[in-house]
């Protein structure tokens, strides 16, 4: 590149640097030098309106950003459905058309990880054991992620506390498998990808001091095995 | 200014506002959604029991693909009666089972009150939602040696939606969860039918 090239005119003879980062970052340069009043007003409105609905957009799509109380490999969302939810919550609940569950009413408890921080994977084989929390009735659910798979039979979702098989102690044990075992089976819904749990409790009194909660009071999540 | 100095405090300014826009729109999104529960509980205001939302699966018969609820509970059906309290307080009359059932009423800033069968007085379960100015002019209006069994819950806002949910422990339970779903009354509470009920 030559400073003859450099010093032409935009448009008549434009530098032809090998390096488009070099030429972007030129650009870029004698833009920001250039620009009238009206393109920096124009430059501002767009970055604002931008990031702004993009963030907005990114928060309040898919689960709830803040609010959860986390034990152990769950988490608990005490206030979602009640007068004090945050905003984000809010703003959650109104785009997927949920109807949380009221403080008086029961609460829900999520669980995208096992006990040992890794991601919940329909491939792989846990064991959801132990007891739950208070509650006159109670169900553990598991989900992927998006709509469910039309290919896949619509096998068991989850379990009641009455319909679940006990130990003699009063404890239970879930397996979690794509595989079919004994006990108390709850087969992955989907073939591959990532699942939730959700424990949800009804009229418990654990709703209103959620933050006590502890992860001895809630059935661990221990991975077994992996397909792959 | 030099033209860098002017380009940062653009860019500066454009972050204040995208953060204002962040707040005004999550704000907003709950106000302008059309999907919401209370938005969509208003298409069936006009009906006197409780709209389903989620109806179980009973045998091969799958739950009804209008379900709108993201990830049910496969245990629990669901159903909903919207209000509108500028046409009077709202009844909802549940008669309890041997299924666990709960109400909850939620405003447009979420659930202000929830109770459960467990609270039913002689196997029924009345609660009568009205506003402030109402409410005054029930307890004006009401006889001293009437006892009332209505459980009376004064309501933030005019428009809202009460939930019912009727949990089936076992599948076999699952016609009569929806049956109790559907059992649930909404009716606005019109002063004329209160003396003439009373």
């Amino acid at each position: 590149m030559s400073a003859a090239d450099r010093a032409a005119p935009l448009g008549v003879g434009r530098p032809r640097a090998n390096d488009t980062a070099t030429r972007f970052a030129g650009a870029v340069g004698r833009a920001i030098r250039r620009a009238s009043t009206v393109s920096l007003i124009l430059y501002t409105l767009a970055l604002g309106a931008g990031i702004g609905l993009g963030t907005a957009d990114y928060a309040t799509r898919g689960g709830y950003p803040f609010g959860g109380v986390r034990v152990g490999a769950w988490t608990a969302w005490p206030r979602v459905g009640s007068v004090g939810a945050d905003p984000y919550a809010r703003a959650v609940n109104a785009r997927r058309g949920e109807i949380p569950l009221a403080v008086g009413e029961g609460m829900l408890l999520t669980a995208a990880h096992d006990d040992a921080g890794s991601d919940l994977d329909a491939t792989c084989t846990y064991i959801i054991a132990g007891i739950t929390p208070p509650a006159r009735a109670w169900t553990v659910t598991v989900a992927g992620r998006g709509p469910r798979d039309a290919a896949q039979p619509a096998l068991r979702e989850g379990f009641t506390a009455t319909e679940i098989l006990r130990e003699r102690d009063g404890r239970f044990v879930i397996t979690l498998s794509p595989e079919v075992q004994a006990g108390n089976w709850l087969p992955m819904p989907r073939a591959s990808g990532p699942v939730r749990l959700a424990l949800r409790l009804y009229d418990t009194p654990v709703a209103a001091s959620a933050g006590t909660l502890e992860a001895a009071a809630l059935p661990a999540i221990t991975r077994t095995g992996c397909a792959a | 200014m030099t033209p860098r100095g002017r380009f940062l405090l653009a860019t500066a300014t454009g972050l204040v506002l995208a953060g204002l826009v962040h707040i005004g729109v999550v704000l907003l999104i709950p106000r302008l959604s059309k999907v919401d529960a209370l938005s969509r509980a208003l298409v069936g205001e006009t009906l006197d029991h409780a709209m389903p939302v989620y109806t179980l699966a009973t045998g091969d018969t799958p739950s009804p693909p209008e379900a709108w609820l993201p990830i049910p509970d496969p245990a629990v059906a669901v159903g909903i009666c919207a209000y509108d309290l500028a046409e009077g307080p709202m009844r909802v009359s549940a008669r309890t089972g041997p299924l666990m059932l709960s109400l909850a009423v939620h405003g447009r800033r979420g659930a202000f009150y929830a109770v459960t069968d467990q609270a039913a007085v002689r196997g029924g379960l009345d609660l009568v939602v009205l506003t402030r100015a109402q409410y005054d002019e029930a307890l004006a209006n009401a006889d001293e040696n009437d006892v009332t069994r209505d459980v009376r819950i004064v309501a933030p806002d005019a428009k809202g939606y009460v939930v019912v949910r009727v949990i089936a422990a076992l599948p076999s339970q699952r016609p009569a969860a929806n049956a109790a779903v559907q059992a649930v009354s909404c009716t606005v509470d019109l002063p004329a039918d209160d003396k003439a009920g009373g």
